[in-house]
């Protein structure tokens, strides 16, 4: 309904703006039209995708959007692959939101974004040529990294990391102190400290994880 | 090592005419989320993948013309695994012998070498331990800065243990690690030495991280006080050794894959010492700075 206090602009200014704002998108060099944040291609058990308030079983090949929430039972598992190439392995028992996940025209991640409510997720992040950020904020603090093959597990007191490939920066949501965990290392943080200096993971603690994130 | 060796040729070859003890190796070792710093004195706990350097100076008994007044050394270490719990350790060490009334002597002490294998590793109770065999190659070295023709071979175990596992408040931080090794020598008249000694150490990043983050400045954040103690003690016949103790507090700060520690040196006896001598060692761990090259084991999953 129009406001009978101010005067219409003439309808043939209407016509160059709605153009502008429908090209606007395709103009810009960073983003790409409301492609899928992502793809589920994994899937073992009876996961959720909770999207724009809606429910449902989620199934392979189904899209996920930002602002997709994923729930994984405690017997199940799940797999997507990003639209960046990047492949998030879900552990069973974890809450996940995308809450950002920005890709441009020619596939290459912007920043991303995922929160972690509780649980362990397998990020393997694909590389991509400028600067862009990959984060994932947990109730405790939050970990980036820039391309790497790593584990972050979350619940509301603490939060750890294991790296493969590549390094992660774990950052205290209460002390804003700072981890960088290298390859091979792992390293934990509690709500409220600092995070625990890194060391050597063994190969047994890593074949734990693998285990629980490996999507048949 | 470095102040074993040192200990060996400035006190025991000098003051007491006989050769060194082996050396042995330092660095940093963890189990769950507690880290035990690098030491000065005692050996590394577990294997690892290091290089680090040490210097320390400690003033000797003088007397008369010639005799020793102050000994130094400067040490390397270069620490490999072979696999993810057992590994190698070589080391060379650099001697200078200031004399009374004499001109300095110096020279290389033995080459030394050890293989360690890591037992036990408890995370939950910050535990663990570590068995090693310890081997110097006598008449590697030079005589005159007080390197024995006699080798030596030093069964040695390990062990470092956390307080987070207890219910003691700000006590969690402390740990202990320690050593206990028996070096059997070559030949006589080199003496066999049981070589005891502990480190007490409380640990401010283990504060701020699993205790309570204080408000501390960013330096003091990365600090370890710690107090070293090694004795030396004649095993069978002495051959005119005597027990030795030296006490070595110091405080060592932890960057992002690097330590830098220095230490006092307290002899507690005549026989340790005459003097406060200082030692200081910077290590570099290559596992960090190299996790997926130089910085992993030999053998291990690609």
């Amino acid at each position: 309904m129009s406001n009978p206090e101010k005067p219409m602009k003439p309808r043939a200014l209407h016509y160059p703006l709605f153009a502008a704002a429908l090209l606007l998108p395709l103009l810009s060099p960073g983003l790409a039209l409301a492609a899928p944040a992502g793809t589920v291609v994994g899937l073992s058990g009876a996961s959720i995708v909770e999207s724009g308030g809606a429910r449902g079983a989620a199934k392979l090949g189904q899209p996920v959007q930002v602002g997709d929430t994923i729930e994984v039972p405690a017997d199940g598992k799940l797999k997507l692959r990003m639209a960046d190439g990047s492949v998030i392995s879900v552990a069973a028992g974890t809450r996940l939101t995308i809450a950002a996940y920005g890709v441009d025209a020619a596939g290459q991640r912007q920043d991303a974004r995922l929160s972690l409510a509780q649980g362990l997720l397998r990020a393997v992040v694909a590389p991509v040529e400028r600067p862009a950020r990959f984060e994932v904020d947990t109730a405790v603090g939050a970990a980036a990294v820039r391309s790497t093959d790593w584990f972050v597990e979350g619940s509301a007191t603490a939060m750890q990391i294991g790296v493969l490939t590549g390094s992660v920066e774990m950052t205290s949501a209460a002390t804003k102190r700072s981890e960088t965990i290298p390859a091979r290392w792992g390293a934990r943080l509690e709500a409220g400290r600092d995070p625990v200096p890194p060391r050597v993971w063994s190969p047994a603690e890593f074949a734990a994880v693998i285990a629980r994130t490996d999507v048949k | 090592m470095g102040l074993r060796k040192s200990c060996a040729a400035a006190v025991a070859a000098l003051v007491l005419g006989v050769g060194s003890p082996a050396n042995r190796a330092n660095a940093y070792s963890a189990t769950g989320d507690r880290l035990f710093p690098a030491t000065l004195v005692l050996p590394q706990i577990a294997p690892g993948d290091e290089f680090y350097v040490n210097a320390m100076t400690m003033p000797l008994a003088g007397g008369t013309a010639g005799a020793a007044s102050r000994a130094s050394n400067f040490t390397a270490t270069y620490t490999k695994t072979i696999t993810d719990r057992l590994g190698i350790v070589l080391d060379e060490t650099w001697t200078r012998i200031d004399r009374v009334g004499a001109g300095s002597l110096n020279g290389w002490q033995n080459t030394d070498t050890a293989i360690k294998y890591l037992a036990i590793v408890d995370q939950p109770h910050e535990f663990l331990f570590t068995v090693g065999l310890d081997r110097e190659f006598g008449g590697t070295g030079a005589s005159r800065a007080g390197a024995s023709a006699s080798g030596a071979t030093t069964p040695t175990v390990f062990f470092g243990k956390g307080l987070g596992d207890l219910d003691i408040g700000y006590w969690r931080p402390l740990a202990v690690t320690g050593s206990v090794g028996y070096q059997i020598a070559d030949t006589h008249p080199r003496p066999n030495l049981v070589t005891p000694g502990f480190v007490v150490e409380y640990s401010i990043p283990y504060l701020q991280s699993k205790v309570q983050s204080l408000d501390l400045p960013e330096f003091v954040r990365g600090l370890t006080p710690m107090t070293e103690v090694l004795f030396t003690i004649p095993g069978g016949q002495s051959f005119g050794a005597r027990t030795t103790a030296l006490v070595a507090p110091g405080v060592s700060y932890a960057g992002e894959g690097w330590e830098l520690a220095i230490e006092g040196l307290v002899p507690t006896s005549r026989a340790t010492g005459r003097g406060v001598g200082a030692i200081a060692q910077f290590h570099l761990s290559l596992d960090f700075v190299a996790p997926e090259t130089i910085g992993r084991p030999l053998l291990s999953a690609p």
